[in-house]
């Protein structure tokens, strides 16, 4: 997800080879709901949000963090072996 | 499918990353592990529109916001 518009997305993705869709918050809502909009710049900052299936938040990355994934799949890989042992 | 898009996102996030010449600092988040995701609906590049509480009780979601998809200027 990011700021950009629907159509910057999709050029986005277009040139990244990308298949999957990628959301847009064009109101800039989401990422002030999520605290990590940056009010100079007009964007939200990067940060990687880990939500169950309960909708309950589980793990956060923000910031330069975000950009390894590694502990955001450690999140995802717990939240998957916790549904395997229930 | 989490690695699918966990993959797409790395990839997202390096490209952008070299992208940023000057890194802002972080805005600290008030959400904290543990609270409530909050909800939202966003349109997609595929024209859908996805909310998230249409996932709960069936998937996990990763949200990933990166920065710099070409703004079109």
């Amino acid at each position: 997800m990011s700021v950009d518009s629907v159509p910057a997305n999709r050029e986005f993705a277009k040139q990244l080879g990308i298949t999957f869709p990628l959301l847009s918050d064009f109101k800039r809502t989401v990422v002030k709901d999520y605290g990590v909009f940056n009010e100079e710049q007009g964007f939200g900052n990067r940060a990687t949000f880990v939500i169950d299936k309960d909708g309950i938040i589980r793990h956060i990355d923000e910031g330069n963090v975000a950009i390894d994934p590694t502990t955001a799949v450690d999140a995802c890989n717990a939240l998957t072996h916790k549904k395997a042992s229930q | 499918m989490y690695r699918r898009l966990l993959i797409a996102c790395a990839l997202l996030a390096v490209l952008c990353g070299s992208a940023l010449a000057q890194q802002t600092p972080p805005a600290k988040t008030h959400l904290k592990v543990g609270d409530p995701a909050p909800d939202f609906t966003l349109r997609a590049t595929d024209g859908k529109t996805y909310k998230l509480s249409d996932f709960k009780g069936k998937k996990n979601v990763v949200l990933a916001i990166y920065v710099l998809a070409f703004t079109g200027g």
